[in-house]
């Protein structure tokens, strides 16, 4: 009696949960086509993707806004730009080419520069693009009631006036020369809005955009997914999807999951450790793109009470104790360069200085030397739920090791990222670690913006050259290449002050990460550029 | 019963203030500045000032307490430092399917747990109990991360019958359901054993099986409605927790829930948007404390509420 009343109250239970998971729908008919391949990752060919279902992509955060106006962060920026175009687009080549203004003149005194815009473009709403309406959305992005986290350099200090010529004619008149205006007029923060935009959000941001692009916005679900359409007004070439899904999937894991249960088409950031055996998958093919991005160790050389980093010797020391190769090799599968200069080779101004190879032997001489063969420090590091954070911590380890190796021992401290930036933030004298691990990629591509981390005018709080650096030599050299009006005697001044900061070594330099995205191998299509970001737009399928 | 649930609510607007207050200053104590992480590592120091004064961070703390408390008078939230959005909007974007994914995984773990743990007493010390004994130690110890994981391994990518990720396709809310009910049942399971061995001792039911009464009668009616009192403890504090504490779940499979919203505020800073989350599930917490003792009077007739 006992059996079957027990019985009874299981199937009860057990039918109840059926019922509560009736939902589970038919299995969809994939043609499941097992490989012969005995790889770890469970590898499946791939549905037809098919032109009418749309593209599903997977990214790793959610955007804070949809405006271009507020973008701080290349994936973002990336979904904006396929609805919004900016005046001029950044080439491969790093040089400056077309985008809605077909030609564009600068003045032969550099202070102001003439845009002719293509004729017949439309906004999403309809509106036809015009010189007043380029105007209204650029201004809107001048005024400093709208938020805008980087202005600079087209801000106020820069610019004068923006003054519609006549209908397709743009002039914007500068303060004083830019080297850097028409790469910041490339960037995704001053792409164009149409007036109801500009006009509706003077000092907010709109999370339904009106751009020029070849999709529009269709849709968005906080913290699930962003869906676009394919605007069928668009000047260019058309879109062959008619639908992009973003789906944010925070957990890199879940991200290769839904490549792999084609349940996506695109990953962007991948798990590291999986590459080999997403390389091997012949369903699927990796985009790996050099990025301006540097990875390096910066060491605080203004610690209160003296730091036996000080001493450059014990600098080059430790540059020479970190394996880079075998650490690209075995922590990050090939997905980074070693640097050969203080900033990545893809940098407008970039010249190759050469290598800190891997020697702990000179490592340990030059410790000798420097008066510190037995060193005890301290390494930051940030921590956090991206891939790049949760990578940070084995390549701190892994680097503790190597310095171990050379008679170094180094205390690691993790922090989440907020607390890293607070802790590194600090003006000279007021740090509390010996060394920060951390990276940097200047948005615009140019040498400039990476040379900051070496003068003193940027020394926090002002700025963020937080190994409180500073070389007279390096600093004449940089400003005068700010002035520089002869393209040859710039690179020669940036040339001459990478090679000063290469023997100061200021920092460990370590490597420039690759921007990787994976993508099933019946699409085709997709873009990704030096500044990490990406593009769809012209994604379609393999014929 | 009306005037009681009605002091209840009274009672907890103090409460309420008191979490707003220690939320509001262990935010203040920790490092890190929400202007700085908002206007990125490239913005200049005056772009970063010109932001804190825009979000309203330059001033003292007691004046920034008193707005903050003036707003929520009139049910404002604040504004999300990250995104611009009323925190409101925010939090209402992403209730839904946190209390979607509680409810579920609740229902689900009642059922399974009182079942697992009805029969595991009945079975005392035999073969069944112990085979749903080392269930419930799995469920207990097993990580939320790993188990979603495999769950995904096999149902998504080997079987291909359920997505891997989301909450819009159909049937997406099934994996997580499964991953976060693993550890409630467990404790429901223990729960519904230990109080049903005791009941089943008693007095009472060993005189209404001398009665004749049919066993059915006998354990539901009998034993397990007696039994009842501490699994509606249980199951009302888990389902409590549930409605916190989902991150994980959340993260591994992209759920657009409450947790995760919490977490990307912290380590973003976003003051005002970890202010509303927790105030948030503090009011549920309240509210579920207080729909558990309602229960309690509706189970027990022993029970009166002045």
């Amino acid at each position: 009696m006992k059996r079957r009343a027990a019985l009874r109250v299981l199937g009860v239970a057990g039918l109840a949960s059926l019922v509560a998971a009736c939902e589970v729908g038919v299995p969809q008919t994939p043609t499941e086509t097992a490989t012969d391949e005995p790889t770890a990752v469970p590898t499946i060919a791939p549905t037809e993707v098919t032109v009418a279902s749309g593209l599903r992509l997977a990214i790793d955060q959610d955007p804070d806004t949809l405006d271009p106006a507020g973008q701080t962060n290349p994936i973002a920026s990336s979904i904006v730009e396929h609805l919004a175009e900016t005046l001029v687009r950044l080439q491969p080549d790093g040089s400056i080419g077309p985008g809605l203004a077909r030609k564009f003149t600068q003045a032969t005194d550099g202070k102001s520069y003439t845009f002719e815009l293509r004729p017949d473009v439309e906004f999403h709403d309809g509106t036809p693009l015009d010189a007043p309406a380029a105007a209204l959305s650029l201004n809107r992005f001048l005024d400093p009631q709208l938020r805008v986290s980087m202005r600079a350099p087209f801000d106020s200090n820069l610019v004068a006036d923006i003054t519609p010529l006549d209908q397709l004619t743009l002039r914007i008149a500068l303060k004083d020369r830019s080297r850097l205006f028409l790469q910041k007029l490339a960037a995704t923060e001053l792409a164009i809005v149409s007036p109801a935009h500009a006009r509706a959000f003077p000092d907010s941001y709109n999370e339904e955009p009106l751009g020029t692009g070849p999709y529009r916005f269709k849709e968005r679900r906080k913290g699930e997914s962003v869906v676009l359409e394919r605007f069928d007004g668009y000047w260019g070439k058309r879109a062959t999807y008619p639908a992009l899904q973003f789906r944010i999937v925070p957990e890199v894991a879940t991200r290769e999951s839904l490549l792999l249960a084609n349940q996506v088409e695109v990953i962007i950031d991948p798990p590291l450790s999986d590459l080999p055996a997403l390389q091997n998958n012949p369903a699927l093919k990796i985009v790996q793109t050099p990025t301006a991005r540097s990875t390096f160790i910066a060491m605080d050389l203004t610690l209160p009470g003296g730091t036996p980093l000080a001493i450059k010797k014990v600098r080059q020391a430790l540059n020479y104790a970190i394996d880079r190769d075998g650490i690209i090799r075995n922590v990050l599968f090939g997905a980074a360069t070693p640097l050969d200069a203080p900033m990545a080779s893809t940098l407008v101004g970039y010249s190759r200085v050469g290598g800190y190879g891997y020697d702990p032997n000179r490592a340990r001489q030059l410790l000798l030397e420097g008066g510190a063969p037995q060193l005890q420090l301290k390494m930051l590091y940030p921590t956090g739920r991206s891939l790049e954070e949760t990578l940070f911590a084995q390549l701190a380890q892994a680097m503790a090791g190597n310095l171990h190796d050379v008679g170094v021992d180094v205390e690691l401290i993790g922090a989440d990222w907020a607390t890293f930036l607070a802790t590194i933030n600090v003006p000279a004298d007021k740090g509390t670690a010996h060394m920060h691990l951390f990276n940097w990629a200047p948005a615009l591509l140019d040498a400039s913006q990476q040379m900051t981390q070496f003068v003193r005018s940027q020394w926090p709080p002002a700025g963020l050259a937080t190994s409180h650096y500073w070389n007279p030599k390096v600093e004449l050299l940089v400003s005068e290449a700010a002035r520089e009006t002869d393209d040859q005697q710039r690179q020669d001044d940036y040339a001459e002050a990478q090679r000063i900061v290469w023997d100061d070594a200021p920092w460990v330099f370590l490597w420039s990460p690759s921007f990787l995205l994976v993508h099933s191998a019946k699409v085709q299509g997709l873009t990704a550029a030096a500044t990490e970001k990406f593009s769809a737009a012209y994604a379609e399928p393999v014929a | 019963m009306l005037h009681y649930v009605a002091r209840r609510l009274v009672a907890a607007v103090p409460t309420l203030l008191g979490v707003s207050i220690v939320v509001f200053l262990m935010l203040r104590l920790l490092p890190g500045d929400p202007a700085r992480i908002v206007a990125g590592l490239l913005a200049s120091e005056t772009d970063v000032e010109t932001i804190r004064h825009q979000l309203g961070l330059d001033q003292p703390a007691p004046v920034q307490y008193a707005q903050f408390l003036m707003r929520l008078a009139h049910f404002d939230l604040g504004t999300s430092v990250r995104t611009g959005q009323p925190v409101m909007y925010e939090v209402l974007a992403r209730l839904p399917w946190t209390i979607e994914l509680a409810a579920t995984s609740i229902a689900l773990a009642a059922l399974l747990g009182i079942a697992g743990g009805v029969v595991a007493a009945l079975y005392h010390n035999q073969r069944l109990d112990v085979v749903i004994s080392a269930l419930m130690l799995f469920g207990i110890s097993m990580p939320v991360y790993w188990f979603g994981l495999m769950l995904i391994v096999v149902f998504a990518i080997k079987l291909q019958w359920l997505p891997a990720a989301g909450s819009q396709d159909p049937g997406a809310w099934i994996l997580p359901t499964l991953t976060l009910a693993a550890f409630s049942v467990a404790l429901i399971a223990r729960m519904t054993r230990s109080t049903m061995l005791e009941v089943l001792r008693t007095d009472y039911v060993r005189t209404a099986r001398a009665k004749g009464q049919m066993e059915r009668v006998v354990i539901y009616g009998h034993a397990l409605r007696n039994a009842m009192l501490p699994i509606v403890t249980v199951i009302g504090h888990q389902f409590g927790t549930l409605l916190g504490g989902a991150v994980l779940t959340e993260t591994v499979f992209g759920w657009p829930g409450m947790g995760q919203l919490l977490v990307d505020a912290l380590f973003a800073r976003d003051y005002p948007v970890v202010q509303g989350v927790v105030l948030t599930f503090a009011a549920l917490f309240i509210l579920v404390n207080l729909a558990v003792d309602v229960l309690y009077g509706m189970i027990d007739p022993r029970i009166q509420y002045a």
